[in-house]
This record gives structure tokens, sequence and C-alpha cells, in this order.
């Protein structure tokens, strides 16, 4: 196990020096220049040429990037060319934000879809299974900004129950940052739930079909038992991998649902960053993404063993 | 959990209640606080709070004193002679007399990276012959330097917070104006407190918080749901969903810029001044106020809007002229011409982009739409790597700012590429007087001959546009588009 997770840990090491070079590439080959669009209207000759060499942009990229590397090795992302703000504290300040919201919608995603997919499961063809396979297709079908939007309109002008937007840090108001999140973390957990429930209702049908459940059945072991101690568990694998991805994916920053709701967090940073061509932020917010989708996807290897003891790791 | 969450919010309503909260959504989070380093317009909207400025500017754009309670120009226009209100104080107790005004000027003139010195290149130099005296000297004259000086160059900063903070201002920025900073959380919130020694009397807010919301639907729903209190700019399309609502109003007033169509003097097809008269003898700039803006914008005919010094009534914008466009394409010797129409995302623009495709159509222009992000638009008009753009410009009090970097060869916005040396005469002349009359009839002769031309097609001026709620008074709508707040008043 600790051999596994040490033989994981290293091989992470190229595959970040990877990301590293195709990210600062990419952000290189953006097109629009970080300097006139932070001086904008203002962008006259001579103001732009100070300002690139204040960026140090008027450097040739090769050593930008091997400086780039440099400061990585000493954990130091760099500074926003916007405010001189340091990379590394905006992704500390903003990634405490996405986290919540994406465990808070995560919640919610398995709370929608344990129950439907088990129940979908039991009864093929019924007409549960049937309401829950629309409802689930109109989840994975219905875009995050409608969603959003269409709750905004709801709960925030209609009923007037939750406000439209804000933020509020956890460890200052708990129950106002929780009555905060509520909508943003159940417009992505429908889509994640949508998606959970459907790999949860394949998993398990083809589980349930297996001879294992059969002799359990034939043994009299009750319907309910059967599901939850044998099916249950061995149909949890492929869906604890998507449950994997989904993280990831939501840590990467939930974009759209934080621009709608506002939300301070990984998301509506990188958007910025991207728009005001801010190289140091982007490289640092891809580069710790892939970092966390790594340690998302090693966790869940591990987590692997745990639901199935079959899983070695040899 | 229900009970301590009603608790909670009957709480949040009371203490909102009693200390004054107004609560102000914008389209962008204000990048830069520093008056030297903004480049945003929405930073303006904050540092007007924190900071005075030397001179200001009324609702008729006139200059009113501000810091600065009189002065004179005399030397031919070459020496500035500025007498300042005494007594006042920035909020971290350094007192403002001359001595801060002449470093704050020369701090915008020579700090790394400052985007004012191209507006304040004119001037020589700054003196303080005593507490209550500034004299500013300039190379050249330069009608210009009293609007300049009532935007970010005319802004007061702290001597003391300025030269402790260095480059970081911008996180803590020190000013006398009615508002003080206290936090700033970025994309989420800057939070500033009232002055409650302001030297114009304390203002009745005691707490303005900015929030930053891109999407214009998302900032009216956090009006409507009452959320914030005051939001701008307002989406045309919104206007009348805010009206119907009792509680709220929408003000809707001239701004100072204009907006309409770049076309690209180097290379065809708008190389050809007759092309480029064709193209924009098609624009009917009615069916565009009434279809994209709802009416809520005026025709342009030039870059000086209404109400502006410059603006003269005797230009009149022109109708639609399909039957002009095709005659000017004939004498070009083109049946049909093609080109590609750059603008950025956005649902008006992708409104105003069709409109202008289905006006040029008609008289023989088949015209490709490219939507690009903003970023890359700018990057390609710098470049001149585009046909004809949609790009305008947020406009200056002073009429120099709307035409001379444009239309001038090599100006930092002529991004037509559009250059003659009678028109660069012309606008140097203009910045070089002093008396409005005469700079406004040197511009006229200007822009007879730059509206011939037709590098650019001035299609509309556009409004600015601020949703309010009702309970608010006191609000001073200046064309600048700037929100002052130090007279408003929640009921």
């Amino acid at each position: 196990m600790l051999n596994f997770a040490a033989r994981r840990l290293l091989a992470a090491i190229p595959t970040l020096l990877v990301v590293t070079l195709l990210v600062f590439a990419l952000v290189r080959l953006l097109p629009g220049d970080p300097a006139r669009l932070q001086l904008g209207e203002e962008a006259t000759p001579q103001a732009l040429t100070e300002l690139r060499h204040q960026m140090g942009l008027d450097r040739p990229v090769a050593v930008q990037y091997l400086q780039w590397l440099a400061d990585l090795s000493h954990l130091n992302l760099g500074r926003s060319l916007q405010d001189h703000a340091s990379v590394a504290g905006l992704i500390a300040q903003k990634l405490p934000t996405t986290f919540e919201l994406s465990v808070l919608s995560l919640l919610i995603a398995v709370a929608l879809a344990l129950p439907a997919g088990i129940f979908s499961a039991l009864r093929p063809g019924s007409v549960t299974d049937r309401l829950v396979t629309l409802l689930a297709l109109s989840g994975i079908s219905l875009p995050s900004f409608f969603l959003g939007i269409l709750l905004v309109y709801l709960f925030s002008v209609q009923l007037a129950w939750i406000p439209a937007s804000g933020y509020v840090d956890l460890s200052e108001n708990p129950a106002l940052n929780l009555k905060l999140m509520l909508l943003p973390a159940v417009t992505l957990g429908v889509g994640s739930g949508a998606v959970l429930t459907r790999f949860l209702r394949g998993s398990l049908l083809e589980v349930l079909s297996q001879d294992y459940v059969r002799t359990a059945r034939a043994k009299g072991i009750t319907g309910h038992f059967v599901v939850v101690k044998h099916a249950l568990r061995n149909a949890l694998i492929p869906v604890v991998t998507v449950l994997g991805l989904q993280l990831g994916g939501l840590l990467g920053g939930a974009v759209v649902t934080e621009q709608i709701f506002s939300v301070p967090g990984f998301g509506r940073l990188l958007v910025d960053a991207v728009f005001t061509r801010d190289l140091p932020v982007i490289q640092g917010m891809v580069l710790t993404s892939a970092a966390l989708v790594l340690v998302v996807s090693f966790v869940v290897d591990l987590l692997y063993g745990m639901i199935d003891p079959r899983v070695r790791y040899a | 959990m229900k009970r301590t969450l009603t608790a909670l919010s009957l709480l949040l309503a009371l203490s909102a209640a009693s200390a004054q909260t107004l609560t102000v959504g914008l389209d962008a989070d204000p990048p830069r606080l520093d008056p030297a380093l903004s480049t945003a317009f929405v930073d303006r909207q904050v540092m007007n709070q924190i900071f005075d400025k030397l001179v200001d500017v009324n609702e008729n754009l006139k200059i009113v004193p501000m810091v600065a309670k009189s002065w004179k120009v005399t030397n031919g226009g070459l020496t500035y002679t500025f007498k300042l209100n005494t007594g006042i104080r920035f909020s971290d107790g350094t007192p403002l007399d001359a001595a801060a005004v002449k470093y704050s000027i020369e701090r915008n003139m020579t700090l790394d990276g400052s985007a004012r010195k191209g507006e304040l290149g004119s001037v020589k130099d700054v003196a303080a012959p005593d507490a209550a005296t500034v004299v500013i000297t300039l190379k050249a004259p330069y009608g210009p330097l009293l609007a300049v000086l009532s935007d970010r160059s005319g802004m007061i900063v702290s001597p003391t917070a300025a030269k402790k903070a260095g480059a970081d201002f911008a996180s803590g920025p020190v000013g006398s104006g009615p508002f003080t900073f206290v936090s700033r959380k970025r994309q989420d919130n800057i939070t500033l407190k009232a002055n409650t020694g302001y030297w114009r009397g304390k203002p009745s807010l005691d707490t303005l918080v900015y929030r930053p919301f891109p999407d214009g639907d998302v900032r009216v729903a956090n009006l409507l749901s009452g959320a914030v209190q005051v939001i701008t700019p307002v989406d045309p399309k919104d206007i009348a969903t805010i009206q119907k609502n009792p509680k709220l109003d929408v003000d809707t007033f001239q701004g100072l810029g204009f907006q309409g169509v770049w076309m690209n003097v180097t290379r065809p097809p708008f190389n050809s001044k007759l092309v480029r008269q064709a193209f924009s003898a098609t624009v009917e700039r009615d069916a565009i106020n009434k279809v994209v803006f709802l009416n809520t914008v005026k025709p342009a005919a030039g870059p000086f809007p209404p109400g502006t010094p410059a603006y003269s009534a005797a230009i009149k914008a022109p109708q639609g002229d399909v039957a002009l466009a095709r005659k000017k394409l004939a004498q070009a010797g083109k049946a049909n011409v093609s080109f590609t129409l750059l603008t950025s995302p956005g649902a008006v623009n992708a409104q105003l982009a069709q409109l202008y495709q289905a006006m040029a159509a008609q008289a023989g222009f088949t015209v490709k739409i490219e939507t690009v992000e903003f970023g890359t638009l700018l990057d390609r008009a710098d470049r001149r790597n585009y046909d004809a753009v949609m790009l305008g410009w947020s406009g200056r009090p002073d009429p120099d700012g709307n035409i001379y970097d444009f239309f001038h060869t090599g100006g930092s916005n002529n991004q037509a590429g559009y250059s003659d040396p009678g028109i660069d005469a012309l606008l140097e002349k203009a910045r070089a007087q002093n008396a409005m009359s005469a700079r406004v009839a040197t511009y006229n002769v200007a822009l007879g001959k730059i509206l011939d031309d037709a590098p650019y097609v001035f299609t509309y001026f556009s409004s600015n546009t601020v949703g309010v709620s009702k309970s608010l008074t006191g609000l001073k709508l200046v064309p600048d588009g700037i929100l002052r707040f130090s007279t408003a008043d929640l009921k």
C-alpha cells in the first residue's frame, strides 16, 4: 500500500512538468497582450512599452518559462499582473470556497442519486424507473446557467427566501454561509446527481443479474439485505470513479455557477484571469487544478481497496 | 435551524436599518484603486468616493471647485495657479495642503507604470509656493488640462500612505473623500465607510459596498431581489422590467462616449474612400436606437455627444441611404463588396452586428460577422488585422479626449490607421487653444473632413443607465457616469 502510494506520487511529478509546459505554451498562444488589456483606453505606445517591461513580457519566452519553473521549485507561483497579489495567496483565498461548494454539491448529488438509482434498478421498466430515468436525463441536459437563473428567479426574486447572491465565509457566519451556498450547490448538485443516478442504476442492474446475487437470494436472504450488503458494494466501484471525476471537475472551478451566484471562488478568478490575460494567475491556477485532479484520482484509487477487498496494491 | 435562520435574517435586516448600508452592483470588479495605475472606467466609480480631486465636473460638465477653491490661467495658457481650501485632512490624519497636491500630481507623472503620464505630458513643473497655492507650469498650452484634473490625474492621495505602501497603494488607498476604504475581497466586494470628518459634511450613508456582477441578468436579479440598491449599467432589455417594479426606478442620462465601427483604411476593401462612404451610408441610426436600444440612445453624427462643450447641432446624423451607398459602390467600380465585421460577445453586440449586416446587404455588401473575445478584438484592432471592427469610447469631459488620439496620425486609439497631415495640424491647433469657442470652431473644420473621409462610422451616443431603489435620494447624475454618493441618503 505504502509502496503503491509512493510510486503514484512520484509518477505525478513528470505529469505536472508536462502540464507546466502545456499551460505555459497555451497561455502564450492566446491572442491579446496583457499590457494592452491592463491599460485599456490609456494604452499609449510609451505606456505599453513601460508596462510590458515591468511585467517582464519583453524577455525571451524560454527565459520566462525557466524563471517560472525556478520559482515553482521554491513553491513560488509568482504575482498577479493585475494587482501584484501573490498567486498562491489568491488561490489559497479562493480554494476553500470552491472546495466547500464542491463538497456541498456532491453531498446533494449523492443524496439524490443513491435512492433514485437504487429504486430505479430494483424495478427496471416500472413507472418509478421511467420517471427517474426521465428526471436524470433532464438533469444531465439542463445547462447549469439556465437552472441557476431559474432558481434565482424562483427563490430570490419571486419568493424572496434566499438572497440572489452574496458570500460570507463559513468561519464568519456558518448559518448564513450555508443559506447563501444552497442555490449554487443545488445548481451543481443536480447535474452531478443525474450523472451518478444513471451510473448507479446501470451498475446495480448489472450486479443484480450476476450469479452470486441469485445464489444469495436462493439461500433465502431478503431482497433488502442482498442489495445493501452484497450488490451495492460491488455496484459502487464505477460510481466512485465517476464521483472522483466529478469532484476533480468541480475543483477545477464551477465557472458558470460561480459567475451566476457571484461566489468568489476558483472559477471566477480563472475567468477573470483569462479575460485580463493575467498569465501568472492562469498558469498557477491550471497547475493547481491539475495537481488537485491527480490528488483526487489518487484518493479514489485508495478508496477502491476499501470498497472492494479484492483490489490489491501490488 | 429554520428559527435560527429567521432570527438571523431579522438581525441582519435590523442592523441594515440602523446603520445605513448602500450596496452598489457594478459590471466589473475594479482592478486597481490607485489614481496613477488605474486604467479601468469602473475603478473611477470607487475612487471618486475615496479621493477628492483638485477640481470636479458638475451635471452640466462645467469645471467646478473641489480641493481648489479658485484658479486662474495666465501666461498665454502656460501657467495655472490654484488656490486651495484649507484645513482638509486625509483620513489618516495627514493634512491636505499644496505639498500633497504637488506630490500627487508628480506621482501620477513619474510612478512606474502610471497610466496618467500621457494626459499629464504637457506639464513641465508643479510648484507649491505656500501651503494653499499650487502652480502648474506647462511646456505648451493645453486646453484640456482642467478636465484632466477633474478625473484621476487630479485625485489627491495621502503622501504618507502612498510613500509607505509603494506599489501596493491600491490595496489600501487613502484619500480625503467622503468615504474611506475599509476592505476588499477580490471579485466579491469593496467596502467603504463614511468619512465622519469629511470637510464638506459627513455623508448620510454609513457604509458603501460595491459588488461586481459581470452578467447583466444577474445584476438585475440582485436589484429586483433587494440584495443591492443601485446597479449600473442596466441592459436596455431590462429597463422595462425595472420600471414595472413600484420600488425601483431607472435613471437614463447622456454619457460622454460614442460607439460605431472602424474601417481599416490600410487594406482592401476599406482603403477605398468610396467604399467607406458606401458602408457609412447604409447605417440606419434610428433603426439601431429603436431595435437594439429601445430608444435609450441618441444617433451620433460625430464624436461629441449633445450637452458636451464641442457638440454642434449643425452636424446632423445622416439617415440611411441605400441609393447613395449603391451609387458610391458603382463609382468605386464595384457591385458587391465582401468584408468581415469583428465584434465581441454579448447580446447587444450580436444584435448590432446583425443589423449592420442586414443594412449593408441592401446596398450590395456581403458582411461576415466574426465574434472574438474582447482581448482578442483589441489585439487585432491594434495590429490592424481586421476589415471592420465595432469599437467605441467611454468618453472624456474635454473634447480633445474624444478626438485627438482617434484621428491624429499614429494616435493610440487610431485603429483605422487613418492619417491626414491637415487633420493632424487642426487637432494640434485645437489642443493649444484655450477658449472653448475657438477650439470648437477648429474641431468643426476637422470633423468636416473626417466625416467625409469616413474612417469611422459614428453610430450612437450611449447613455448612462442606473437602476435605483426609490428609497435612495440625493444621487447626483453627472454625464461622466460616475455616481457620487457624498450627498446620497437612504430612506
